[in-house]
């Protein structure tokens, strides 16, 4: 292959998509944070304790709670495909970076097992769940591109993925060589295999679609404020920014009494029945 | 689950507002208009932008909400009228994807580079006004999403957005503007207050040969008592009524009820910020003007909605009164400690807490209670304890509903909203359905509530469903153990 395209792909694109992915989620963060909560309404069960709202938001990203109560199997395949997209970075990380202390540990012939299998898995759940938006009614009518396109795109990596790590021949070491050279500033070429280039590229479109795509719940789901609010509004004032803004004044006693006044006596003077 | 494409939701659109309650509110370009003919203002897309604008620089939630969804389908089948009617707009992500269409197609940059998202024409207007008036704003789908979209806050920025065009139902602002001039969504002016309180004290006198007397506007009372108007109006409310005031004189609770703050409810929660302000704002002042110390409310659920979360933030702070303390057990309610406002069941679990109250429970053996959670108390306060205390405490034969339909869970009603309405009664009965399995299936045949909507809205479902149920509130329940024969107790 071209050494302009091994350049493109190896070491130019790699910092960019980072540097997109970082300050593009960065910047969707800030766009959240521009508007102000005006009002605390938090969803039950809302804790009234800092601690009760760390626990409920650690359920929600450990377990998924909410999603568990609503449908179990989507929840199952939607919980496992987290699970197994952590597995995944986590054994990218270990593969490139930590290998040697980790196999020191860790039988390797094991450990390429469990990879291995973890990785087909990963991509037999992104197909559940391109599936399940193709034959679900409900689901298939509210699903739009992005939606098919970011499953894709997932499933083309993660194929390419396994491909890459069985049949493509391209060299662990080279690999790890190369990213080590990216992350101490000092990038070499990368391997020149075919498949493994693909993967790598999509993998960086990946990155860069991430913060202007709905993946942006990696960080946004931090902020709903239904489940990160303490349930406290009646025990402390919240303040609203604008509250004052908005009109709010209404017709006075003074003006109802003397439309009312004729029926207001007969209760009492000045309307007053003890 | 099939859906219909015909969108049956259609049919169940709400009548228009009238064209002199659009003058009396000041909602704007005021005229006659229908849903198949909305005489837009020419400058309509440019409103409809304006205020979205707007919309989205003053609400984080709804900006979240827009940009969070990930189109899963968790909450699908989670709301009533979807059920009900199979229209795909009314899965609650069909729903919230009318306004996220908007917002993708003007406010993002896939929407303004790629035409992404949803073509501002009047026909997605109509459907806004159909569909997002066909939303009780319940929270039910919120409390299994993911990420917590709520789609009570996207239903409340697009009839905000509806509002600037003059987009309103009728049955929903003309209980505003009764609230707002006679001081009731059911526009009891005070002559009748008065007849509807005599009422009261007589038959409680015929009941239990009592005499009581119901203060009104009285001056330098201790508390302001709001109950949601509806209580004076006598069917399924009227027990709690009754009890509330039985409550009060076997406590010897110095207290008043006021005729312009006579509306505990607030019909502008389901309309605008701003009219839902002016409504909950009466309550305070009267609290001002008789000089009370705190104020305790009635049975009623989207009022807590507005006395929970938006009350102290709106209208306080109430630095005028003092934190809500019993004077009966000294307990001072801290949980209101801003906005001076207590619900009647937490006020009366305190009591029974403490055995401050002589109740004679076989009173109630004739019935076998069941709890039907509000969602706003469930919900928006997470009051749901305090109601089955009450009740377990009032009466032998209580059952729960299924966990299902119950607590957090619970089904709305189908009449919030604003929807509490004829033009929707075909719409709630097949709506309610799943409840009323669910009441069925526990052979109750009281059922109680703490929601003035639920109430009414029950006393016509049951007869349909030939339901063996009465329908009353928990202060019923509580009231009907109440040993009244005695002195007041209160030392």
């Amino acid at each position: 292959m071209d050494d302009i395209i091994l350049l493109l792909i190896g070491v130019i694109m790699p910092y960019i998509a980072l540097l997109i992915f970082i300050l593009g989620l960065f910047y969707r963060l800030m766009k959240w944070l521009s508007s102000p909560v005006p009002i605390r309404m938090p969803l039950t069960p809302a804790p009234i304790s800092r601690l009760g709202v760390i626990g409920r938001m650690s359920t929600e990203f450990l377990i998924f709670r909410s999603l568990s109560k609503a449908n179990k199997k989507l929840w199952l395949g939607g919980w496992l495909f987290h699970i197994l997209l952590g597995i995944t970075l986590i054994v990218h990380l270990i593969n490139i970076y930590l290998y040697e202390n980790f196999t020191n540990i860790i039988n390797s012939a094991w450990y390429d097992l469990s990879v291995a299998f973890s990785g087909i898995l990963f991509g037999g759940m992104v197909t559940f769940l391109l599936f399940r938006r193709v034959f679900t009614n409900t689901v298939r009518h509210v699903s739009r591109l992005p939606d098919y396109l970011i499953l894709l795109l997932l499933f083309v990596i993660i194929f390419l993925g396994n491909y890459t790590r069985s049949y493509s021949g391209v060299s662990l070491n080279d690999v790890r060589t190369y990213m080590y050279s990216l992350l101490i500033f000092h990038p070499t070429l990368p391997p020149n295999n075919t498949i493994f280039l693909l993967h790598y590229f999509m993998a960086q479109i990946l990155l860069i679609y991430i913060p202007f795509s709905k993946v942006a719940h990696l960080i946004g789901w931090i902020l709903a404020p239904s489940r990160n609010m303490r349930n406290i509004a009646r025990f402390k004032r919240h303040i609203n920014p604008w509250n004052d803004k908005v009109p709010g004044d209404i017709e006075p006693w003074e003006k109802y009494y003397e439309r009312y006044k004729q029926e207001l006596e007969q209760l009492g003077p000045e309307g007053e029945r003890k | 689950m099939m859906l219909d494409y015909s969108h049956p939701g259609k049919k169940y659109a709400l009548y228009p507002i009238r064209k002199r309650d659009m003058e009396a509110l000041g909602v704007p370009f005021p005229r006659e208009w229908t849903v198949h003919d909305l005489k837009l203002p020419s400058n309509w897309k440019e409103l409809v932008l304006k205020r979205m604008t707007e919309i989205l620089r003053e609400w984080r939630s709804v900006k979240l909400y827009l940009d969070l969804c990930v189109h899963c389908g968790a909450c699908a089948d989670k709301c009533p009228y979807f059920i009900a009617t199979r229209d795909p707009y009314n899965m609650p992500v069909a729903r919230q994807d009318i306004l996220r269409g908007i917002y993708k197609r003007y406010f993002t940059m896939e929407g303004k580079l790629f035409g992404d998202g949803i073509e501002l024409t009047e026909d997605v207007i109509r459907d806004m006004y159909i569909y997002y008036y066909q939303c009780s704003m319940c929270r039910r789908c919120a409390v299994f999403c993911p990420y917590g979209v709520d789609t009570a806050e996207i239903t409340m920025a697009a009839r905000e957005i509806l509002a600037v065009l003059g987009l309103a139902p009728k049955s929903l602002t003309e209980s505003i503007a009764k609230c707002e001039y006679v001081g009731n969504h059911m526009g009891i002016p005070p002559l009748a207050l008065l007849s509807a309180i005599e009422l009261a004290e007589e038959e409680i006198k015929e009941e239990t040969g009592i005499s009581l007397r119901i203060p009104i506007n009285k001056k330098g009372a201790e508390i302001l008592y709001v109950p949601p108007s509806a209580d004076f109006f006598g069917g399924p409310h009227w027990g709690t009524f009754k009890g509330a005031i039985k409550l009060f004189h076997h406590i010897g609770l110095d207290y008043t009820l006021s005729t312009r703050a006579s509306e505990g409810g607030n019909f502008g929660t389901w309309f605008t910020y701003e009219h839902m302000k002016k409504i909950n704002k009466k309550i305070y002042e009267e609290a001002k003007r008789l000089k009370v110390k705190w104020i305790l409310g009635g049975e009623c659920g989207h009022m807590y909605r507005v006395v929970h979360a938006f009350m102290a933030t709106m209208n306080g702070p109430a630095d005028f009164l003092e934190i809500p303390t019993s004077p009966i057990t000294g307990t001072k309610f801290m949980n209101a400690a801003a906005n001076k406002m207590l619900h009647i069941c937490e006020f009366e679990a305190d009591l029974i807490k403490h055995n401050k109250l002589d109740l004679d429970i076989s009173k109630n053996d004739q019935y076998i209670v069941t709890f039907s959670d509000s969602c706003n108390p469930a919900r928006v306060m997470g009051l749901i304890e305090e109601p089955r205390y009450v009740l377990r405490h009032s009466c032998r034969n209580y059952v729960e509903l299924d966990p299902n339909v119950n607590r957090e869970k619970t089904v709305c009603c189908t009449a919030g909203g604003g929807l509490l309405t004829d033009e929707t009664l075909e719409l709630r009965l097949k709506a309610i359905k799943p409840k009323i399995d669910a009441i069925k299936a526990t052979g109750a045949n009281f059922i109680a509530f703490i929601c003035a909507i639920d109430k009414a809205a029950y006393d016509t479902y049951i007869r349909y469903y030939k339901i063996p149920a009465q329908v009353g509130g928990v202060t019923e329940i509580l009231g009907n153990a109440i040993v009244l024969n005695r002195d007041a107790i209160r030392k």
